[in-house]
């Protein structure tokens, strides 16, 4: 039966790189042992609860008793409720930042360390990495230090430049965004960096070369050779920083905790909100869904397009 | 030639101090005394230099019993989490199976699966079965993440033939024996890096401990941490001090691993 059904399926039997080895190994229940483990943990906590989550969103409950079937009231009062209007803004501004601030900047740097010859690269890909390796208490502690409004670092920095400081970097509600950001970029760029780097590394230098024998200047070969190259990289780290992004929590809850007038209020914050502070756990829960449906649709939407996840 | 490089070298530079200044700073605000953290203009040496957050932080607070209770509950969730993922991208990396594909696809959108989407649902699931204790529920959930199957299975395609394998099945050994004494030791290197990775996402994961953990006595670090960090006078100096020696272990960990790890995390990354 295995036989016949891949058979049906000739895109799997003659995929290049299949060995005699994997065809003779077709009929064994060794790989699902194998993955088991897995799918047990995955059904059980995740498969399971996005399913509660939908049930639970249709509902009234405050975490006692038997919830309350409402049907889709829940999503009513969500598409008037102006809180949730601005979380939603408000991530849809992070997630910007992250895709098109954060990534391009990665790749820059990236580039910057991709050079020939460069000494110590390892040290300088270390140094941007290490805000990845910080707990977000010491980030949130730090930043809460640098843009304090009196005695902050970045006020202290623009004292010593300009002669003013002051700037109320938290209490103001656009510039707290600005804060909010710039807290992004200091944690994950070092991290995107490293993929950038990595798939430069393995870009041909065939390629360069014959790139410099055609004529090209430094930004035909970026455009024209780089990129392509950079293709599966870019897309891997553009839906993974879409998603990080488009959940961003703790940045907000423990700098500003939403504010100032809840405008670096963020979709999870709004969930977390919602579910453990005022009780409504199917309100929350149907803020959930719509943060599912959007960020998996989207995400699905752009690996199809550029091909990523699918098994070699 | 030298000349030219100036620029790149500057940049980077700047660069380096703008990414690491700020943990700098953290180091030494923890060896100052309160009133001097936030004294303009900033030193870097504090001066005069105290241990007293550190004596304040040990004598008022439970710091080792959350400190404990982080370590164990990483390592234990990165050992088993290790163990499923290598499990997992072995299956998918050395064998044709029916639904492989199906598998596999459903495995790697698990990733765009929002962690506030089973938040709820998840708190409620395990506290309602009793299955809530944190021992169990900081641990359980997090042991089988797609991106460490993914990464794992990419490394096995690329650096495990089939004829090793091959060979010893001919020797009659069985297929979880291979597993444990062919595959597992060649996987060392993304074994580590993966193991680094893990133990940084469990160590220093806050929202779902702050969900979960209720009783105080039961905090992780980052749970205890904030507890100082929101109370009404903000005590940056014990916050200071416990945050940078909360992060003296993750920062030990990928000091010894780097090289694995940040070679690791791209495994897979690089060829889509």
């Amino acid at each position: 039966m295995t036989t016949a059904l891949a058979g049906q399926n000739p895109s799997t039997r003659d995929r290049a790189g299949e060995t005699d080895t994997a065809r003779r190994r077709k009929q064994s229940w060794a790989p699902y042992l194998f993955i088991s483990p897995f799918y047990l943990l995955y059904v059980l906590f995740m498969l399971v609860p996005v399913v509660v989550s939908l049930w639970l969103s249709l509902t009234e409950w405050v975490g006692l008793g038997t919830p309350h079937w409402v049907g889709l009231r829940n999503y009513r009062l969500l598409a008037t409720d102006i809180s949730f209007h601005r979380a939603l803004g408000n991530t849809a501004v992070f997630v910007l930042v992250a895709v098109c601030v954060v990534v391009p900047l990665a790749l820059l740097i990236a580039q910057a360390l991709n050079t020939r010859g460069l000494r110590v690269r390892d040290l300088w890909r270390t140094a941007y990495f290490v805000p990845v390796v910080v707990s977000p208490i010491l980030v949130a502690l730090i930043f809460g230090l640098v843009f304090d409004r009196q005695f902050g670092l970045a006020n202290s920095v623009l004292r010593a430049l300009f002669g003013t400081g002051g700037v109320d970097w938290l209490g103001d509600p656009s510039l707290a965004k600005v804060s909010i950001a710039l807290v992004m970029l200091w944690r994950w760029t070092g991290y995107l960096t490293v993929f950038f780097l990595a798939g430069l590394q393995n870009v041909p230098r065939e390629l360069y070369e014959s790139a410099s024998l055609d004529g090209a200047g430094r930004l035909r070969t970026f455009t024209n050779v780089t990129l392509p190259a950079l293709k599966p990289v870019t897309a891997f780290v553009v839906v993974t920083s879409f998603i990080g992004a488009a959940q961003i929590f703790e940045e907000p809850y423990l700098l500003t905790g939403g504010g100032p007038a809840e405008s670096t209020l963020s979709v999870t914050m709004f969930i977390y909100r919602a579910a453990f502070q005022r009780q409504q756990f199917g309100y929350a829960a149907a803020a959930a869904v719509v943060l599912f449906v959007v960020v998996f649709g989207l995400s699905q939407l752009v690996n199809r397009l550029l091909g990523i996840g699918r098994a070699s | 030639m030298m000349r030219t490089r100036v620029p790149l070298y500057g940049v980077l530079v700047l660069l380096a101090v703008a990414f690491l200044a700020p943990l700098l700073w953290a180091l030494s605000g923890s060896f100052k005394p309160r009133g001097d953290i936030f004294a303009y203009p900033p030193r870097l040496i504090p001066d005069p230099f105290t241990l007293d957050n550190y004596q304040r932080l040990f004598s008022g607070q439970p710091f080792w019993r959350w400190f404990l209770m982080s370590t164990v509950v990483a390592l234990t969730a990165t050992v088993v989490s290790v163990f499923v993922c290598a499990l997992a991208g072995y299956g998918f990396a050395k064998f044709r199976f029916t639904g492989r594909r199906l598998l596999f696809g459903v495995m790697f959108s698990s990733l765009s699966i929002p962690f506030a989407v089973i938040l709820v649902p998840l708190f409620v699931m395990l506290v309602k079965t009793g299955l809530g204790s944190p021992w169990f529920a900081l641990i359980v959930p997090w042991v089988a993440p797609a991106f460490g199957i993914f990464m794992m299975q990419q490394y096995i395609v690329q650096s495990i033939p089939d004829s090793v394998l091959e060979a010893a099945r001919i020797d009659g050994a069985g297929e979880f024996g291979i597993f444990r004494t062919i595959v597992l030791p060649l996987l060392r290197p993304a074994l580590g890096a993966l193991a680094v990775w893990q133990f940084l996402q469990s160590y220093n994961s806050f929202l779902w401990p702050l969900v979960l953990v209720s009783d105080s006595s039961q905090y992780t670090l980052p749970l205890g941490l904030q507890t100082l960090f929101v109370s009404e006078q903000r005590q940056y100096d014990l916050v200071l001090a416990g945050a940078v020696l909360a992060v003296v272990p993750a920062v030990a960990l990928f000091v010894l691993l780097r090289k694995q790890l940040l070679e690791g995390l791209s495994t897979g990354a690089v060829k889509g």
